[in-house]
């Protein structure tokens, strides 16, 4: 529904930007179908996966991997199994704590220093940037332990600081993400901004990253999708069941089965199906202010 | 039948002795329950999953037990990435939950310190864990676990094709390796380009092992300092293995094939008639009887080449970390964890709770034979599914029959060596010799390698 | 990285406050990026030179490591395994790489025409790389299965007989780009926010100037998204060469069936392996410095040739 509504509006609209130039009738048709078809096929494409992973998850034990669409009959048990089973609402209570506040610490510390890095002028920042990128060339294999050891040191091990502390110094990946944004953007509103009497602080806070807005949504959701989804540190770092997030809890649900067990693929996949429904909502909201994106950088000169 | 019927018997006299022995040895107050000793303080324990009622009941003892001590348990079974960390920064658990597989690279490494003095104290009885359990926890005569659990693997036969073939369970005798090629080719189906069957499944790569110490060889050598991956009868079971899967038309098809079964559910591999007969460990025996208790399935022991059972057992190990600052309460939780009488309150709060849920207790083996004895003396009964029984009777029949890898400091990476060899030959990249020979260049270079440090 | 310094000032200010702001400048800059500066400092400079120094020792992590020389370098160049892991990585990168701009930019351009439901479909593209690696990995084995899959079913149809995308050594490689092409979200997201930041005048400008849809998107979208494009030809050409998860998740983790062999042995798996499983932490770090090099290079090449095509309107 939502598919041909999309289509049909996307050939019809007038005014708004489209690829498809004017007083091209026989074309626009051809181009109008190759959409449909290209939009269609990739949105059963991309809603593969997540529809398996609930299917699966609402089908009873034996079958879980049996490749029907329909689950039959539909177990909402599990549902009600896993979160009897496990204490799913602590570990998200921690993922969500170490989510939004790491994403929050790596989006403006990033920024800042994107901004340096873009905007300024002093000796010795090319090399610098080069030494960032460059700390993204290394295996994080081989820095783990030497990491470890330093949280060690700090006594910050058995605690959930090391999940996000780290991110208040901002991030390789998004430094470059952001400085790219920046570059992007015209110089002379700057050069208004420091007539106006702005200081540097200012023309980050009030010109650079207004306009950035889309950019900044992108750092936000990345991070928080990866501090959700990541295993390892959780896997390190956290000794007490009470400190778990999610999916190092999913982790136990999937181990306790293992000796002489069951495999209880769909309480597992129940969890992951939780695991993973916030995301999904996180990025549905977040991804609206891409339009308010374009708005306000149509607005500039 | 005759046959089954033969078994159910034999079975009921073997339980009836099992359970005058446990009474007699619980008279006498030996070997069951472990002695009580003195241990307080924090004790960490990390790699234990939690919480079914085999986990919980056990842990339940221990802190009745033991009051004074402080219990934190790190849930979910143990990441190498985990224990590496935790001992570089000097502070580690006082107890780790291994595979026994991987106990050994930690223990050559110094990492696990040595049990004499923890047996001595707790009255530990080494000789009541089944010799397939405390082998590989044992290195040069020195203890470094104390073993649980005890999975083999055994013959899941698929009875309805080898009705179809004219055939009976006895035919799927795996010491007679030219009756199984038969075997294989008769039950094999094949419809245009594609698989409907596999006759017989070697289960290659993981169980390359298993055959060739079928054909009287081994991998490493019992003192884990060298390799014999080349070894004729290794050879030679590498080619009758790889030459298996022709009949399905090489390892792709055999593979795809595989692929698409529905392993753990209702219309799996048996129950749709699209394998003859394969060697499969225990925990499988379960997945069948919840997920297709009318499949037409058989068990069988695998058997080497002389006609003897034979097995390949994994299962886990407590150990104590090098440095760990709680070794008393730490040898306390093993004795217990470990001890015959914790093991049959566990066992008997699980029968409990499946008798609750309608469904049978089959068992839980646990690598102590005493405990064992009772479990399956007392607890365990007929579930009236006959060929499920006869199962069970098989798994408990080679819980002794199985052999394992001796202990080594390069076990990782002797497994890759000859896990990729395997494959090389499945591939058609190599022949059997070459890529043994090969293989055993790389594992011999690593055990030396490892071994000089 | 060089361009960044060609920059000219446009506010005309006498030589002396001129040398004054630019104090004040560099003051300011050095601000900016101060929280890299101590971040890098305590966690990162102190790791990578720790992970340098023990690349010429023997260490098991278990005991303190012992002084090598350059004995774990001189394997490097011996090793069998590494140079398959290498050439595997490779082959994965140099496949991945154009496939996933080229994809993810079509994906976004095909994105930006959606006008209603746009959240829906926003969502609905970059959902794959939010699902979880395992359910992305178990409905993969299922789609590419060689016999009953529907990516061979779907060449059936046009009269191809696939090959043995989850069996066949030499397919599994492309098996698992296909994978991974599944999940390039990311890559979608940040070239469409992009394509949301070029000014609406340029097209209009094009527009009244009637250029054909191909010269606008030659001449207005691509220059002016260009300064993403190569972000993510970066950033995807190094995640590429360290591609570890899927892989480990698929051909050495849980839903291992053995069945990849030395196939799928990416670097970073091989590098992982020798670290926590082999216990050669000394080894795995030289891996990892021959790496960081190798990724260095590639760098540092693309960065020289960007000059050519990236357009920074800021510059």
């Amino acid at each position: 529904m939502a598919l041909a509504e999309a289509a049909s509006s996307a050939s019809a609209r007038d005014g708004s930007r489209a690829v498809v130039s004017r007083g091209r009738r026989a074309g626009k048709l051809v181009s109008r179908a190759v959409f449909l078809v290209l939009l269609s096929g990739c949105t059963v494409l991309f809603l593969a996966p997540f529809a398996w992973l609930v299917s699966a998850s609402l089908k009873s034990r034996s079958e879980v991997f049996n490749n029907e669409w329909i689950p039959n009959p539909v177990m909402w048990s599990n549902y009600v199994d896993v979160w009897a089973a496990a204490p799913v609402f602590s570990w998200l209570q921690n993922s969500v704590f170490v989510g939004l506040i790491g994403a929050l610490a790596v989006t403006v510390s990033s920024a800042a220093v994107a901004f340096g890095f873009a905007h300024f002028r002093f000796r010795g920042r090319d090399a610098l940037f080069g030494l960032v990128l460059a700390t993204m060339m290394l295996p994080g294999a081989v820095t783990m332990i030497p990491v470890f050891l330093i949280w060690n040191e700090l006594g910050m091990v058995n605690t959930l600081v090391p999940l996000w502390a780290g991110n208040l110094f901002g991030s390789a990946f998004y430094i470059f993400l952001l400085r790219q944004f920046y570059l992007g953007l015209p110089r002379d509103l700057f050069d208004a901004a420091r007539i106006d009497g702005a200081t540097y602080f200012q023309m980050w806070w009030r010109v650079a990253l207004p306009l950035t807005r889309t950019a900044l949504i992108v750092v936000f959701i990345f991070e928080f999708k990866a501090l959700w989804t990541d295993l390892l540190k959780p896997l390190i770092y956290l000794y007490d069941s009470a400190l778990f997030t999610m999916p190092r809890g999913i982790k136990t649900l999937i181990d306790r089965f293992g000796q002489g067990g069951e495999m209880q693929w769909e309480l597992v996949l129940a969890a992951t199906t939780i695991l993973t429904v916030p995301l999904i909502v996180l990025f549905f909201f977040g991804q609206r202010y891409f339009i308010e994106g374009i708005a306000t950088s149509g607005t500039k000169g | 039948m005759q046959g089954h019927v033969r078994h159910t018997e034999r079975r009921s006299a073997v339980r009836g002795l099992m359970r005058d022995l446990a009474t007699l040895m619980l008279v006498a107050g030996i070997g069951l329950a472990a002695a009580q000793m003195e241990a307080s303080g924090d004790l960490r324990v990390l790699g234990f999953g939690m919480p079914d009622e085999i986990a919980t009941v056990r842990v339940d003892t221990f802190e009745e037990m033991y009051p004074d001590v402080s219990l934190q348990l790190t849930e979910g079974s143990i990441d190498q990435q985990q224990l590496l960390t935790a001992i570089a920064s000097g502070n580690p658990p006082d107890v780790v939950y291994l595979n026994r597989d991987d106990l050994s690279t930690y223990a050559t490494r110094g990492a696990l310190q040595p049990l004499d003095q923890c047996i001595e104290q707790s009255g530990l009885d080494m000789g009541q864990f089944r010799p397939a359990a405390s082998q590989p926890v044992t290195i040069d005569g020195t203890v470094y676990g104390i073993p649980e659990f005890n999975n083999v693997i055994l013959m899941i036969v698929n009875t309805a094709a080898l009705e179809e073939a004219g055939l009976t369970v006895e035919d799927v005798d795996t010491s007679d390796w030219e009756a199984i090629a038969a075997l294989n080719e008769q039950l094999t189906t094949v419809d245009g380009s594609n698989v409907t069957r596999i006759g017989f499944d070697p289960k290659l790569p993981e169980f390359f092992p298993l055959w060739v110490r079928a054909n009287g060889g081994q991998l490493v050598s019992d003192d884990g300092r060298t390799a014999m991956l080349n070894s004729p009868e290794a050879i030679e079971a590498l080619e009758y293995t790889v030459g298996l899967h022709e009949t399905a038309g090489g390892r792709g098809p055999f593979m795809a094939f595989r692929d698409t079964w529905d392993f753990f559910g209702s219309n799996n591999q048996v129950a749709a008639n699209q394998i003859g007969a394969w060697p499969m460990e225990q925990w499988y025996v379960n997945v069948l009887v919840e997920s297709s208790p009318d499949a037409p399935v058989a068990f069988a022991p695998f058997l080497d080449r002389q006609g003897n059972p034979l097995s390949f057992a994994t299962g886990s190990a407590w150990a104590i970390p090098t440095g760990a600052s709680n070794p008393d309460a730490a040898c306390a939780w093993m004795a217990t964890m470990t001890s015959a009488d914790t093991w049959f309150a566990a066992a008997s709060e699980r029968a409990s709770i499946r008798a609750e849920e309608g469904r049978t207790y089959t068992g839980t083996y646990t690598g102590n034979l005493a405990a064992d004895e009772r479990i399956f003396g007392e607890l365990v009964q007929d579930s009236g599914n006959e060929a499920f029984d006869h199962g069970v009777d098989v798994i408990l029949q080679v819980q002794d029959a199985a052999f394992s890898i001796p202990a080594n400091p390069a076990g990782a990476q002797v497994r890759q060596a000859w896990t990729d060899a395997v494959n090389r030959v499945l591939n058609g990249e190599q022949n059997a010799e070459e890529a043994l020979t090969q293989a055993q260049e790389e594992a011999q270079a690593a055990l030396d390698e490892a071994w000089e440090q | 990285m060089g361009a960044v310094g060609r920059r000219t000032l446009d506010v005309n200010t006498p030589a002396g406050g001129r040398a004054g702001f630019r104090r004040a400048e560099a003051r300011a800059g050095w601000a900016f990026i101060s929280p890299w500066i101590i971040g890098f400092l305590i966690f990162t400079a102190v790791p990578m030179l720790a992970s340098l120094y023990l690349s010429f020792t023997e260490y098991d992590v278990l005991r303190p490591p012992r002084a090598a020389g350059l004995d774990n370098y001189a394997e490097l160049i011996s090793d069998r395994r590494l140079r398959l892991a290498l050439w595997n990585s490779f082959f994965y990168t140099v496949l991945f790489v154009p496939l996933s701009i080229a994809i993810a930019l079509g994906l976004s351009l095909l994105l930006d025409r959606v006008t209603r439901a746009a959240g829906f479909f926003r969502t609905v593209f970059y959902l794959p790389s939010l699902t979880p690696t395992v359910a992305v990995g178990a409905l993969f084995l299922w789609v590419l299965n060689p016999s009953v899959g529907l990516l061979n079913r779907a060449l059936a149809l046009v009269g191809i007989d696939g090959p043995g995308w989850t069996t066949e050594p030499d397919w599994i490689k492309p098996g698992l780009v296909i994978m991974s092409l599944w999940s390039l979200g990311g890559t979608v997201v940040i070239l469409y926010a992009a394509l949301k930041n070029v000014p609406q005048t340029l097209y209009e400008a094009a527009r009244i100037e009637g250029a054909s849809a191909w010269s606008e998107f030659r001449h207005v979208t691509l220059p002016m998204i260009s300064g993403a494009v190569f972000f993510v030809l970066i950033v995807n050409t190094i995640a590429a060469l360290q591609v570890f998860d899927e892989v480990y998740t698929m051909y050495f983790g849980q839903m291992d069936s053995g069945a990849a062999g030395s196939a799928a042995l990416f670097y970073v798996v091989y590098l992982f392996r020798q670290a926590f499983e082999f216990l050669n932490m000394g080894y795995a770090s030289a891996m990892a410095w021959l790496l960081f090099i190798v990724i260095l290079v590639i760098t540092l090449i693309q960065l020289r040739v960007s000059k050519s095509w990236v357009y920074y309107e800021g510059r």
